[in-house]
């Protein structure tokens, strides 16, 4: 198991986000994780990426216990294990695509302009390096960012709502390359959504209501 | 308060010198902590020796000499470093670069335990050792000999990845000694320096302008000089001596620059490649360390010779006139003022216009010397007086109280005189006339004189 929680709960004051969970993730495999707002599927997905720490239990990816690494440590598991998709993007405005892609190079190790490029042309963006994000409509400013994602080769590809702006066609495309590249460079991946018709793109689906797991199928939910 | 300044640095200075060798000799450290106490030890005692045996300027030169000595070697360790064999990559082994032969540890920490203690010895001043200095040669000498105890421990607090290679080892260890060696006026290599690299160009280019015969030229004769003067300049003594100066580490650095990084080439996956590249560069940056600092440790030691925690004992000149006889009689004993107290006393003749300043000082053989407050070379900056020397204040040359009153280089420039127990007398015109032969006939050129 790529990914494994135990007990795993978060408090925020009195409010509990997560209530003791049990999850395994194999190697590989394309999780979805539905419920409605408030349900705890940011939470999971914040913990899983060691954005945040449990408040009880134990979440291990790769076999390592996240709440046992410090803040470096943490820093130092992002960079080698995690790549993040957001909803909102979240790309520097002022720089261009390549230079987004090409800052996530950076602060892994070195920049690499030539495989920046290669990046962005996988997904289908050689022809916008030089646009910056304002330039660039929702979808494309989306690939940017599992350009960016994927650039360090991380073996967890976690996205939080990454559909949740763009138009049907758009949100096909990128979940179309997102399986492609999940075939290509098996990478598991963790995506958190509210729409069912993404959900049917994945091996396995967890609903989530009030911090708890309330339903564990291994296809993607019915559209 | 200087004193303290001054062993304030021999202990940082032999701390960060302890902490070198035991991280370029990792594999070593019993080797280096006995080679280091019996290398400290072994330079307090052969100082102390030395100062009984010889006189204090000679010992002066010799640890100079040493220094010198270990400054060119750097030198010349930096150019080979640069141009390094063909194919010689980085090497990027790990902190313990140097290898830990127990020879080279433990002749290598004594060497360096002895200079140390040995400079350290001439920088506080503490020969010849007298029963009034015991005490604190005691207490200096424990403090030398417990500092690698606690330069082991501090050395584990270290950055794992800095790596300490033979050069940058040789780079530490020189730059801190010459940055010691620095709170001393005797032991100061800098001032020196660039005394020769100014007297150089001041030679040259006179030399060039005699063999052209460019003073007699007509459009050179009244206003290039004016702009050729500032060549004559201090700053361009300093300039040139601060670039000799930092050469060899910077050399160090280049080297480290140009040394190719192992190759990465034959990982296929952008993002591992990107990550060995990265460590590879990593290590440089460590290895850059060293070097970088000691060019930090040398600016310092010439901020310490420009700018010395020495007060020169300078008062300021009396006004003196001369008898109907045209001779200038100075009492030995005027007031509080004591001619024979062995320290400079300055006096100004005016005479018209002109401001003629002279000093006497009774020097250390129990005779007088009367001379110029200006010498032959420099701009008439004066004199002040410290640790037994007089200084030029333009050039910084020191110059032994014994040999004031001789002519010659940077010397005062003597003036004939009498002297009685109870006054000394010197001929106005004599003073008047080797005033104006020595000060007035370079004031045309800005920086000195030709």
């Amino acid at each position: 198991m790529i990914i494994e929680a135990r007990g795993l709960t978060r408090s925020y004051a009195e409010i509990c986000a997560l209530k003791p969970l049990q999850l395994q993730v194999p190697e590989g495999e394309w999780l979805t994780v539905m419920g409605h707002s408030g349900s705890g599927k940011s939470t999971l997905l914040n913990l899983m990426g060691g954005l945040d720490r449990p408040s009880a239990g134990t979440i291990q990816v790769g076999g390592v216990d996240l709440a046992s690494l410090d803040e470096n440590g943490l820093a130092r598991f992002r960079r080698e294990w995690i790549g993040i998709i957001f909803q909102q993007h979240h790309l520097v405005p002022y720089l261009t695509a390549l230079e987004n892609v090409m800052m996530a190079q950076y602060f892994h190790s070195v920049t690499d302009e030539a495989e920046a490029r290669a990046a962005l042309e996988r997904v289908g963006l050689g022809n916008r390096l030089r646009n910056r994000p304002g330039e660039l409509s929702g979808g494309e400013q989306q690939r940017v960012c599992i350009a960016r994602s994927i650039i360090n080769s991380p073996r967890i590809l976690l996205g939080d709502e990454p559909t949740g702006n763009l138009d049907h066609q758009n949100t096909r495309m990128v979940l179309e390359l997102l399986r492609e590249l999940r075939d290509q460079e098996k990478f598991t991946i963790v995506l958190v959504t509210h729409n069912s018709e993404v959900a049917a793109w994945g091996d396995r689906t967890i609903f989530m209501d009030d911090g708890v797991v309330v339903r564990d199928e291994p296809r993607g939910a019915p559209a | 308060m200087a004193l303290a300044v001054k062993a304030m640095t021999l202990v940082l200075c032999w701390g960060g010198i302890c902490l070198g060798l035991f991280r370029a000799f990792g594999g070593a450290r019993r080797t280096v902590l006995s080679g280091t106490l019996a290398g400290f030890a072994g330079g307090a005692v052969l100082v102390v020796a030395l100062a009984a045996a010889v006189p204090a300027t000679a010992l002066a030169a010799t640890l100079r000499g040493v220094l010198a000595v270990g400054f060119l070697l750097l030198g010349g360790v930096a150019v080979t470093h640069l141009y390094r064999p063909a194919g010689a990559t980085l090497d990027i082994s790990g902190p313990a670069a140097v290898p830990p032969g127990r020879w080279p540890a433990v002749l290598t920490s004594a060497a360096a335990g002895l200079v140390t203690a040995a400079v350290g010895g001439g920088v506080l001043g503490a020969l010849p050792l007298g029963p009034d200095r015991l005490l604190p040669g005691a207490i200096t000498l424990a403090i030398g000999l417990t500092l690698p105890f606690l330069a082991v421990a501090g050395e584990r607090r270290l950055p794992v990845a800095l790596l300490l290679t033979g050069e940058a080892l040789l780079a530490l260890v020189v730059g801190l000694l010459l940055l010691l060696s620095s709170s001393s006026l005797g032991l100061d290599l800098f001032a020196p320096l660039s005394m020769k690299v100014m007297k150089l160009i001041h030679d040259f280019i006179h030399q060039f302008f005699e063999s052209m015969l460019i003073p007699d030229h007509p459009f050179f004769r009244n206003d290039v000089w004016t702009y050729i003067g500032y060549l004559f300049s201090n700053s361009v003594g300093f300039w040139g001596g601060l670039a000799l100066w930092l050469l060899p580490p910077l050399l160090l650095v280049l080297g480290l620059l140009r040394k190719p990084l192992p190759s990465v080439a034959h990982i296929r996956q952008g993002a591992q490649r990107r990550k060995l590249l990265a460590s590879f560069l990593r290590a440089r940056r460590w290895q850059l360390v060293v070097p970088w600092l000691t060019v930090l440790v040398l600016a310092g030691a010439v901020y310490r010779s420009t700018h010395p925690a020495t007060e020169y004992w300078d008062p300021k000149p009396v006004p003196v006139s001369a008898g109907a006889d045209g001779t200038v009689v100075l009492p030995v004993k005027d007031g509080e003022r004591d001619l024979d107290d062995g320290r400079i006393h300055k006096f100004a003749l005016r005479d018209g216009e002109q401001e003629a300043r002279f000093l006497v000082v009774m020097k250390p053989d129990g005779r007088y010397a009367v001379a110029l407050d200006a010498c032959a070379i420099c701009q008439p900056e004066g004199y002040g007086q410290a640790e037994g020397t007089v200084i030029c204040y333009y050039c910084k040359t020191l110059i032994p109280l014994e040999t004031v009153g001789q002519p010659g280089g940077c010397n005062p420039v003597p003036i004939r005189f009498t002297a009685s127990e109870r006054e000394i007398r010197v001929a106005r015109q004599e003073l008047v006339n080797a005033w104006v032969s020595t000060v007035q006939a370079g004031a045309r050129v800005p920086g000195g004189k030709r």
